[in-house]
C-alpha cells in the first residue's frame, strides 16, 4: 500500500532519511520505531505528500501513484506530532471545513466528533480546548471520509486517557476493515499492543524489521529482574547462577539479567534457598541500547 | 475535487471567517475611519475654521496616509494569515488538493476581509463626512477606497510569496514583511530620487519613470492622484511618466498593468514555491 523506494531526503547538509526502501502492506498496521532525530517524521511526513524526495520515491496505492499527486493522497489521512488549529474556529467548523475539502459525507461530522468524544464540545471554540482535546480534534479530522491508509505521526504522544481510548478503537477498527496503518512511535507500549510489524530506523537508515511479537520478544530478552533482599548471601547466587549465569549482587540487590522467562526459575531457587524476599521490580530492555545493538548488527 | 474552483472559494470562505473574528482586522477598520475623520476635520482646523473637509480635499489628503498604512496592514496581517502554524500547515496540505489552490483560495480570503475593514472604515467615515459638508466629490473618495483595496491585493501577493517558502515560521515571515514596506514605502523612492539627481535629466527621467511603475506604492500613488485631482497635484516622477505616455489615459493604463503584474507575479512565484516546498 506504501512502498518507499530508496527515499533519500537532506536538509541543510544533514541526512534525514538515507535510501529508505520499505513496504507497508494493505490490510496491514505498520510501526516505525527509532530515536528522537532518527527520520521517522520525514519518511511519514513523505507518505503524506508533505515532503519532496532528493531522491528516491515514495508511492501509495495498487496504482503506485506519487504520494505527492493529490490523487495519491486521497488515499491516505495524516495526522501530525502537534497539530494546531485557529483558536476562534469551533471544533464542530474545523471538522466541517476538513470534510468539504476532502468531500466527505454531510454526516462524517456528526460521526467523527461522537468518535473523538468532542461531540459535546464542538459547539465551543478551539481556543477554550486543552491539549488532548485538540489532539482528539486532530484525530477526528484524520478519521473523516474513507482513505485506505493512516498515517499518524507519534499519534499517542499528546493524547489524553480519552483520546488514547478513542485511538486504539480506530486502529483496531481500521484493521478489522482492511485499512492500512503506519505510525511512528517511541511507545513500547502501543507497538506491542498495535502493530503487526516494526520498522526500526536509526540516524535516517532503516535497521531493521520485525514482526510486533519478535520485537517484544527481543526486548525481554534484554531485561534486568532486581530482587531485594535483606542483605547479599554467597550461596543464594550460587544457586541464582545454575539458572542464570549473569546474576550478581548490587548493593542488597539480586541482579538476575536476561530474558522474562528464566524469571520465575530464578524466583524459585531464591526461595529454595530460604532467603526472604523483601521487593522485585523488573526493567525491560532499553531502547537506546538495543537501538546501539541494531545499528553494531547493520554495519 | 477535480476544479481547483470550488476548493479557492471553500479556503477564501474559511479565512474571511477567520479574519472577521480577528481583533485585529477590526481594529483596522476603526483606525481607518477614524484617520478619514481625523484627516478631514484637520484641513479646517488648521486653516483656523471647524466642520470637515468634502471628499475631494480629503480623498487628495488621505493617498499618502492611505499608501503608507494599507500595505503595512496587509502585509503584517496577509503574512501572518497565510503562515499557519506547523501542524496545522501539515495537516492542511496533507488534503488532496493543490497546494496552490489553498494558497489563492486563503490570499482571497484575507483580500475579502480587509477590503472590507477598508469599505466599513472609510464608508463609516464617508457617511459623517457626507452628512456635514455633502455629497459632491464622493466619487473621488471612492477612487481613493478603489486604490486602498487594489493595493491590498498586491501587498497581500507579496504576503502570499514571502509565506510560501516559510511554513511555520512566522516569526522570519513578519521581518521580511517589515523589511519590504520599508524598502517599497520609504527607502525606494529615497534611491530613486538620489540615483536621479545624479543624472542627466534625460536619464533621470526615465529613471523615475521606471522607478514609478516598478515600485507599486509609487504606481498607486500616481494612479489615485490621477482619478481623485487629475495630473494637477503631480510630483516629479508622475509628471515625466504623463511627458513620457503622451496623456493620462495611457499613464493610467501603465498603472493598472504594473498593479496588475505586481499582483499576478508574485502569485505564481508564491504558487510554484509552495508546490515545492517541504511543509
Amino acid at each position: 500500500m506504501i512502498q518507499y523506494r530508496g527515499f533519500t531526503k537532506r536538509f541543510t547538509g544533514r541526512t534525514a532519511v538515507d535510501t529508505l526502501t520499505l513496504g507497508v502492506p494493505a490490510g496491514s498496521v505498520v510501526a516505525l520505531l527509532g530515536p528522537n532525530g532518527s527520520g521517522k517524521t520525514t519518511s511519514i511526513k513523505a507518505a503524506a505528500g508533505l515532503i519532496r524526495p532528493d531522491a528516491g520515491e515514495v508511492l501509495i496505492g495498487e496504482q503506485q501513484l506519487s504520494a505527492l499527486d493529490p490523487q495519491g493522497r486521497r488515499r491516505c489521512a495524516f495526522l501530525p506530532q502537534r497539530v494546531s488549529f485557529p483558536d476562534t474556529l469551533t471544533g464542530r467548523e474545523v471538522v466541517e471545513f476538513y470534510r468539504r475539502l476532502r468531500q466527505a459525507p454531510a454526516d462524517a461530522a456528526d460521526r467523527v466528533l461522537k468518535f473523538a468524544s468532542l461531540n459535546g464540545a464542538g459547539a465551543r471554540a478551539v481556543g477554550t480546548y486543552s491539549g488532548g482535546m485538540i489532539q482528539r480534534l486532530g484525530l477526528a479530522v484524520a478519521t473523516l471520509g474513507t482513505t485506505e491508509v493512516l498515517l499518524l505521526d507519534e499519534p499517542t504522544a499528546a493524547l489524553d486517557p480519552e483520546g488514547l481510548a478513542a485511538f486504539y478503537q480506530l486502529v483496531e477498527a481500521r484493521r478489522r476493515a482492511g485499512g492500512t496503518v503506519f505510525f511512528s512511535s517511541h511507545q513500547l507500549g502501543d507497538i506491542e499492543r498495535l502493530a503487526d510489524a516494526v520498522a526500526v530506523i536509526v540516524a535516517g537508515r532503516l535497521v531493521a524489521e520485525f514482526t510486533g511479537s519478535d520485537l517484544a520478544a527481543r526486548l525481554a530478552d534484554r531485561g534486568v529482574m532486581r530482587v531485594r533482599m535483606a542483605a547479599p548471601a554467597a550461596e543464594i547466587l550460587d544457586r541464582v547462577r545454575t539458572r542464570c549465569a549473569g546474576a550478581f549482587w548490587s548493593g542488597s540487590e539480586l541482579m538476575i539479567p536476561g530474558p522474562a522467562s528464566l524469571r520465575p526459575a530464578v524466583l524459585e531457587a531464591i526461595r529454595g534457598g530460604g532467603a526472604e524476599i523483601l521487593g522485585l521490580t523488573t526493567e525491560e530492555g532499553r531502547l537506546e541500547a538495543f537501538y546501539r545493538e541494531l545499528i553494531e548488527a547493520s554495519s | 475535487m477535480t476544479s481547483i474552483w470550488p476548493v479557492l472559494w471553500l479556503c477564501a470562505r474559511h479565512e474571511l471567517v477567520l479574519a472577521v473574528r480577528s481583533r485585529w482586522l477590526q481594529l483596522f477598520a476603526v483606525v481607518f475611519a477614524a484617520l478619514a475623520l481625523a484627516i478631514a476635520g484637520a484641513g479646517y482646523v488648521l486653516s483656523g475654521g471647524h466642520g470637515l473637509q468634502d471628499f475631494s480635499r480629503t480623498a487628495v489628503s488621505l493617498v499618502q496616509v492611505v499608501l503608507l498604512l494599507v500595505p503595512l496592514a496587509a502585509l503584517v496581517f496577509g503574512g501572518l494569515a497565510l503562515t499557519p502554524e506547523r501542524g496545522a500547515a501539515e495537516l492542511l496540505y496533507s488534503q488532496p488538493v493543490s497546494r496552490g489552490a489553498i494558497l489563492l483560495g486563503r490570499m482571497l480570503g484575507v483580500w475579502m476581509a480587509l477590503s472590507a475593514a477598508e469599505l466599513v472604515g472609510f464608508g463609516a467615515a464617508g457617511l459623517v463626512m457626507q452628512s456635514q459638508s455633502g455629497i459632491d466629490g464622493w466619487w473621488r473618495y471612492g477612487a481613493l477606497i478603489g486604490t486602498a483595496v487594489a493595493i491590498t491585493g498586491v501587498f497581500l501577493a507579496i504576503a502570499a510569496l514571502l509565506a510560501s517558502g516559510n511554513a511555520g515560521r512566522r516569526t522570519r515571515v513578519l521581518a521580511t514583511a517589515l523589511v519590504v514596506w520599508f524598502v517599497a514605502v520609504v527607502v525606494f523612492d529615497i534611491a530613486a530620487l538620489g540615483a536621479a539627481s545624479l543624472l542627466r535629466s534625460g536619464s533621470a527621467s526615465r529613471l523615475l519613470i521606471a522607478a514609478t511603475l516598478v515600485n507599486p506604492v509609487d504606481a498607486a500613488r500616481t494612479g489615485a492622484l490621477l482619478a481623485i485631482e487629475g495630473t494637477a497635484a503631480f510630483g516629479g516622477a508622475s509628471l515625466a511618466l504623463l511627458r513620457f505616455t503622451g496623456g493620462p489615459a495611457t499613464t493610467a493604463g501603465l498603472v493598472v498593468l504594473s498593479l496588475l503584474a505586481w499582483l499576478v507575479a508574485p502569485l505564481v512565484l508564491a504558487v510554484r514555491a509552495l508546490s515545492r516546498a517541504d511543509i
